[in-house]
């Protein structure tokens, strides 16, 4: 049974309307605050992590959903830095669900390798356990060169830490000399950050605030709050929220090209980020 | 070939209904509240006992209130009414965020217009960078506000200049590991913001919820609160946010 992308949880009447929402504009980056899951345990009166597991299961619908609509890119905040404050057991826990899952996504690889997905983990990997970051590594640099659906999953992030790391790449470029400090500007940031601006973001449960989320990117994301917890989250929830972004989206801002300084920079950065992960796993 | 124009159809169908049902449920809405969405010139009497009466059924104290302010459909009269409200509830710092650029060249007259506004109105509003226009106080323990008019360049630029002068050792930031952390890095980048605390909450009108390039470093806790479906801006509305924003309890990721 596939673990990530669940199969078979679109009826037909849901797979028209998809098809019919696909006649206007989708979002190409939709992103998700998932929250709700342990309120959703309190309501159903059990502990916090199943509540998490509920969540995962959730997940895994919602990117079916993505792929029938035709949505390239998805980001979902999972775990927050501020998050390490909570009780040891419930970060045990969490810690323990991404471990289960991201070993089912080693798994299952041939079948993600086909469906074409690529895996991004954003956020300060080097908070989390070790033998996490290996597995996170491998499963990153095992779909690499996949294609159809980007699944960028900000796990030990915040924004601003996100922002701060960024900086520290650009300060240690200009000190290289690859970068002279004329040629930093607010795109290079941009385009030095983890994650790329989305075009919609959902937050369920009812709350109404970023929590740290993708600072930077949402200057001209539409901000869509949903009052559904996020393991009760449905396709008409979903659906309801294009519709939205539909009737409201601003226009997309035009893209500037880089300089030849710029983009070299950016190049070299990918491909020491590549070489960190490889370094990772091979120790 | 025809399922694909029936989808066409039926999608066109889908936003006539939705769009149908949305403009239903703003006349019933409006019909509710009647006498709320007359927008006075003036801030009365009245408004100011209604807001005494509600502040303190606040428990959260509002330090910061940000207005993402559109000069194409707010009048500088609705502004400067709110800059009021916030002097009588005690909110001590109200920016308005100006989404169109155009606010900022009409400082002078919002200025003018709150003076106009404040009369008889204990307390005291100072503008952030302009200590030459402050107002005066008149009255015993009276409440202070700053008032700022924030524009796109405080935000992603302000922070791209930071990163520039780091990287030129022209500002200090510390690092102990490989990379900067959150608190390196603010620290260095509050050097180069005026000592304002960051915006609680954001009030919007209209249907579409942006951030319009606000502060992205200042706005990570902020909450995003809509004080009218339309663009009016009137004391309901403004109290109704407050209300909201009173609901919601802070879990600091915990």
């Amino acid at each position: 049974m596939a673990t990530w992308i669940k199969q078979n949880c679109i009826s037909f009447f849901q797979l028209f309307c998809i098809k019919v929402i696909k006649n206007g504009r989708v979002p190409q980056h939709l992103a998700f605050i998932m929250d709700g899951n342990r309120r959703y345990a309190k309501k159903l009166s059990v502990n916090c992590s199943a509540g998490h597991v509920k969540g995962f299961d959730k997940l895994s619908e919602t990117l079916k959903w993505c792929l029938d609509l035709g949505i390239p890119e998805v980001t979902v905040y999972a775990f927050s830095i501020e998050n390490y404050k909570r009780s040891t057991s419930e970060v045990d826990a969490l810690m323990d669900l991404a471990r289960d899952k991201f070993k089912r996504f080693l798994d299952e690889i041939d079948q993600i390798n086909e469906w074409g997905v690529k895996l991004h983990i954003a956020g300060r990997l080097s908070l989390l356990p070790s033998d996490l970051q290996v597995i996170l590594s491998k499963a990153m640099l095992a779909t690499k060169n996949n294609n159809k659906l980007r699944l960028n999953i900000a796990y030990s992030y915040t924004g601003r830490d996100e922002i701060s790391r960024a900086a520290s790449h650009i300060v240690d470029s200009v000190q290289n000399n690859d970068l002279s400090p004329d040629d930093i500007d607010e795109d290079l940031i941009t385009q030095t950050l983890d994650l790329g601006a989305p075009e919609l973001l959902v937050r369920t449960s009812g709350e109404v605030r970023l929590s740290d989320f993708m600072l930077w990117q949402v200057s001209n994301t539409v901000l869509y709050f949903s009052d559904v917890l996020w393991p009760e989250f449905t396709i008409w929830n979903l659906l309801g929220a294009i519709i939205h972004f539909q009737r409201h989206a601003p226009p997309l801002p035009e893209e500037k090209e880089n300089s030849p300084v710029q983009q070299k920079f950016l190049k070299k950065l990918e491909n020491k980020k590549w070489q960190e992960l490889e370094k990772i796993i091979s120790f | 070939m025809l399922s694909k124009l029936l989808r066409q159809l039926l999608y066109i169908l889908v936003h006539l209904v939705v769009k149908i049902l949305v403009a239903v449920q703003n006349v019933s809405r409006r019909l509710c509240s009647k006498n709320c969405n007359l927008s006075k010139e003036q801030v009365t009497k009245r408004d100011v006992l209604m807001l005494l009466e509600n502040v303190p059924k606040m428990k959260n104290k509002l330090k910061h209130l940000v207005v993402l302010a559109d000069s194409n459909v707010h009048t500088i009269s609705e502004l400067a009414q709110l800059v009021i409200w916030n002097l009588v509830v005690g909110v001590p710092y109200v920016s308005f965020y100006d989404v169109t650029g155009s606010l900022k060249k009409m400082e002078e007259e919002l200025f003018y217009e709150i003076e106009r506004n404040k009369k008889g109105i204990p307390g005291c509003i100072k503008w952030s960078n302009k200590p030459d226009l402050n107002g005066y106080t008149n009255g015993i323990q009276a409440n202070t506000v700053f008032v700022n008019i924030i524009s796109y360049s405080d935000g992603k630029p302000r922070i791209a200049q930071c990163i520039k002068l780091i990287a030129k050792g022209d500002l200090q930031c510390d690092r102990m590991s490989k990379e900067f952390t959150a608190q390196e890095f603010g620290e260095a980048f509050m050097k180069l913001n005026p000592a304002i605390p960051d915006p609680d909450l954001v009030i919007f009108t209209g249907p579409l919820c942006c951030t319009f390039g606000l502060l992205p470093w200042q706005i990570r806790l902020t909450e995003f609160i809509q004080v009218d479906v339309h663009h009016n801006i009137n004391i309901n509305c403004y109290l109704g946010a407050l209300y909201k924003y009173n609901k919601c309890d802070q879990r600091f990721g915990k």
